[in-house]
């Protein structure tokens, strides 16, 4: 079972991940990644929907590190939605999130934006 | 049949005689007695008148005492009376007192047929001294002489009867007057003595009480018998005095010399006192007895032979034609020639019954040998078809040939051995386009030829559906579609089915009604795959198959097999069984297909030994046996040592490879992730290790798993330059994103993952052992 990438396009994509996510298949998301986070783009917010993938090897975590280096510069946030306890134990051991950039859920996700989108309402002003 | 007849004959004999001789001695001795008890009665009803006849004359003369003038026509009556009285007279009494009353004595006899008159008072005739005077004068009483021959008067045997008669005298006393007589003449009682009937044995005679005397009366005619009695009438007389003494007047009698046994008669004549004697010999009875079964003997020897001739006959009218019945047919039965003839006979008995009896059997063995000679050429005829069909049921099964074209990671073996020349197993087995291998056992609910070409129709159809590459339950599904169209017959097919990925060893597998085949894992634990059954092939138009699909890891083997294994029976009625079979597959380290098959079979065949197998028999062993993975027997579970290729092609390879075998042991979850990851991790660690040294390739890398129920341990082995993995520093992890080297996460994560880290330098080789617990918290 490879790895499935299915984008939802917008303001902030989404990416869902179903498969495996390993030294084989990291190449894959590599190059969605690469066509996504265009020079020049500015992308707020990368959601990785992970409900879907039943294994995560370095090679995979290296693919969420790229693209929050390629995003955080200028403000975008990497989400990482619902992993599965395995993938979230190596998610955790290599600390390859900033606290709270996993959620356990997508409304977790959207009620975390939706306070994100008030603080910001509120640096605005 | 003389055995029989003889004795039976001699005791009927024996039993006559014994009842003759009882018989013809009872009789005599009845007539004996009551011949002689008649006899006396006779004379003395006839004596006795004449003696009344003389008494009452005397009684007169006292009575009336008639003048002596009368006399003579006194004793007149009396002859005229009895013609047995020869003569008749009065003697008187010469009377001293009475000068008077000379000697007077008329007397009348007869003489010439007439009746004459004499005084016997004469000079010379002194009648009162003579005997028939004297006694009854002096004895006052009447009295019978003795016999005595009449010389010079009757010229007879005589006995004279002497009454004296008294008279009153003067005084008034009582005085003899004189003395009456009457002669008797004995002839006549000589003749009727003479003319009794006294059969035809036996003397008898009359003789007077006096036994001086001469006379002697035979009894019968039977003079001459007297003369040859071998005893003296004397002796007898004894004997008979003796028993008249003792009162009795019949017995037996025994002790005269010259007689053995003889019966004696004996009477008393009441007025003469003479002695009746008979004498019968029971020799002679015997005798007679004798004479009469000496003419039974003859008579029934006569009978016998008679009988004997007459069976002798009847015999041969029989045995004969049986002798010719029995010539025809044992010539026949020597020869082997049934059309023999038998005789003619219009007999309506038993030759005829039995001949008209073997010539239906005759006429029934030539039809019956005629009906075998056509059974037996139609016979050799279906064989020659049979042969032809089993050939062609052979060429349908697949050979070794394509068996050996299967991807080599397949190990296949397969045995059928048919109950009959052509049977009603199948199985096939046949690589697809794309690599996987299709196979397939099963079962045609019949034998014979029907089954063979329902089983061919089946195999057609796997073939061409088979190879679309649908998945077992679809192919039973489209396959029994098609063979319940038309299926008249109601036969049907119980088949497993199944595909392997020789890449991975994932297989799936559908029944239609057959028993789940049997998974030997390396281990040597033997399972029923657990397979949810169909419908048989055949039966129901819409039947619907279940899909199982599971993993073998390499070296397990998968046994297929039909009921012809399990339901084999003994002489004792025993099947063979899933024990036995579950127990026969266990055995041996990884045993080869072909080897697990000969196991079967040979086990099979000493179960039923001697035992004419009833169905056919059909072994499938598939085993997974991928190059690159080799299997063994580890302590408390198994191990296989999976050669890595140092590439990432290589890589995903083995990866896959531990997946499969994991997932084959049911390993999933987070100890599964998590050694897929360690195994990842650390091998593309060395590979890109190896690549980054100078191109320098590795000519030695593999991965060991352990899989226990507790454990799963990895072994790394690689001849790359010594890393120590366990050594390197841990990463910065909460450096900042940007100056982070990324390539120390993988270690870092075999470290923190593996609950048991081991490296060692062994032979110019890094050696990296890992554990996981299976059953870790989470």
């Amino acid at each position: 079972m490879p790895l499935t990438i299915n984008i939802t396009e917008g303001t902030a994509p989404k990416l869902a991940l179903v498969g495996r996510l390993d030294t084989e298949t990291a190449p894959e998301l590599d190059r969605a990644l690469d066509k996504l986070l265009q020079p020049g783009r500015k992308i707020p917010q990368l959601v990785f929907d992970l409900g879907k993938l039943d294994y995560l090897s370095s090679a995979g975590i290296r693919c969420f590190v790229r693209a929050r280096k390629a995003i955080e510069p200028a403000g975008g946030k990497v989400a990482l939605v619902n992993p599965q306890p395995a993938v979230r134990k190596v998610l955790e051991i290599v600390k390859a999130m900033p606290r709270g950039g996993i959620f356990a859920s997508v409304e977790e996700l959207d009620a975390y934006l939706d306070e994100m989108q008030k603080k910001v309402g509120h640096d605005d002003d | 049949m003389l055995a029989v007849v003889v004795p039976v004959y001699s005791a009927a004999l024996y039993l006559s005689f014994r009842a003759t001789a009882e018989r013809l001695e009872s009789d005599a001795i009845a007539e004996a007695d009551t011949l002689a008890a008649r006899l006396a009665n006779g004379l003395d009803a006839l004596i006795r008148p004449v003696e009344s006849g003389v008494r009452t004359i005397a009684h007169q003369l006292e009575e009336v005492d008639p003048p002596p003038s009368e006399y003579e026509r006194r004793i007149r009556g009396l002859l005229n009376a009895w013609p047995e009285v020869y003569g008749s007279t009065i003697a008187v009494e010469a009377r001293d007192d009475d000068p008077s009353a000379s000697p007077f004595s008329p007397y009348l006899y007869r003489r010439g047929g007439e009746i004459r008159f004499a005084d016997l008072a004469t000079e010379d005739y002194a009648y009162r001294d003579l005997d028939w005077y004297r006694v009854a004068a002096d004895g006052l009483a009447p009295v019978w002489s003795a016999p005595y021959y009449d010389e010079g008067g009757g010229e007879t045997w005589m006995v004279t009867y002497s009454v004296p008669f008294f008279r009153r005298d003067v005084a008034g006393d009582r005085a003899l007057a004189g003395v009456v007589t009457a002669d008797l003449d004995l002839d006549w009682v000589l003749r009727t003595a003479t003319q009794v009937a006294l059969g035809p044995h036996g003397v008898g005679w009359l003789t007077p009480v006096d036994p001086a005397s001469e006379f002697i009366a035979p009894i019968g005619a039977t003079t001459e018998r007297l003369r040859d009695f071998p005893v003296d009438p004397a002796v007898v007389r004894e004997a008979g005095e003796r028993m008249l003494a003792d009162g009795d007047t019949f017995g037996s009698w025994e002790g005269a010399a010259n007689l053995e046994m003889a019966y004696l008669a004996v009477r008393e004549l009441g007025t003469l006192g003479w002695h009746l004697t008979l004498v019968l010999p029971r020799a002679a009875l015997l005798a007679d007895a004798r004479a009469l079964l000496g003419n039974q003997i003859g008579l029934g020897l006569i009978g016998l032979f008679v009988l004997l001739g007459a069976i002798a006959l009847v015999a041969a009218g029989i045995a004969r034609p049986i002798r010719r019945l029995a010539e025809a047919v044992g010539g026949a039965a020597a020869g082997g020639d049934l059309g023999f003839a038998l005789p003619e006979t219009a007999r309506r008995d038993e030759v005829g019954v039995l001949t008209a009896a073997l010539r239906r059997l005759r006429d029934s063995l030539q039809e019956h040998v005629r009906l075998r000679a056509e059974s037996l050429a139609e016979q050799a005829r279906l064989e020659h078809e049979l042969e032809v069909s089993a050939r062609l049921q052979q060429s349908m099964l697949p050979h070794d040939d394509s068996l050996r074209a299967l991807p080599p990671s397949v190990e296949i073996a397969v045995v059928l051995h048919p109950a009959r020349q052509v049977g009603g197993d199948l199985y096939d087995c046949f690589p697809l386009a794309d690599g996987r291998v299709l196979f397939l056992v099963g079962d045609v609910s019949d034998k014979g030829i029907p089954a063979a070409l329902f089983m061919a129709r089946l195999s057609a159809l796997l073939r061409v559906l088979g190879a679309g590459g649908h998945s077992p339950d679809r192919l039973l599904a489209e396959i029994n579609s098609r063979l319940v169209e038309g299926n008249d017959t109601c036969m049907f097919v119980t088949a497993v089915c199944g595909l392997l990925d020789p890449e991975t060893g994932r297989y799936c597998l559908a029944s239609a009604g057959h028993d789940p085949p049997l998974l030997r894992s390396v281990e040597g634990s033997v399972l029923p795959v657990t397979l949810e059954n169909g419908a048989a092939i055949g039966i129901e138009a819409a039947a619907d198959y279940p899909l199982h699909e599971g993993v073998m890891a390499p070296g397990d083997t998968l046994v297929l097999f039909t009921d012809g294994v399990t339901e084999a029976e003994s002489a004792q009625g025993a099947q063979f069984g899933m024990e036995r079979l579950t127990a026969l597959l266990r055995v041996g380290n990884q045993p080869a297909p072909a080897a697990l098959i000969a196991a079967i079979i040979d086990q099979v065949a000493s179960h039923a030994a001697g035992y004419h197998a009833s169905d056919d028999l059909t072994v499938m062993a598939l085993s997974f046996r991928p190059t690159d993975a080799l299997p063994r027997v580890a302590g408390g579970g198994a191990g296989w040592l999976i050669e890595v290729e140092a590439s990432a092609v290589g890589l995903g390879r083995a990866g896959r490879r531990l997946r499969a075998i994991l997932e084959a042991r049911e390993v999933g979850g987070e100890p599964a992730h998590d050694a897929e990851l360690l195994a990842e991790e650390w091998l593309s660690n060395v590979i890109r290790a190896g690549a980054s040294a100078g191109g320098r390739t590795l000519s030695r890398l593999t991965l060991d798993v352990v899989v226990t129920p507790q454990k799963i341990r990895l072994e790394f082995l690689d001849d790359g330059a010594p890393f120590d993995p366990l050594a390197a520093a841990p990463p910065d992890l909460d450096a900042d994103l940007a100056e982070r080297d990324v390539g120390g996460l993988g270690l870092h994560l075999i470290r923190e993952l593996a609950n048991v880290c081991h490296y060692e330098r062994r032979d110019g080789c890094n050696v990296l052992r890992l554990e996981l617990d299976r059953n870790q918290e989470s």
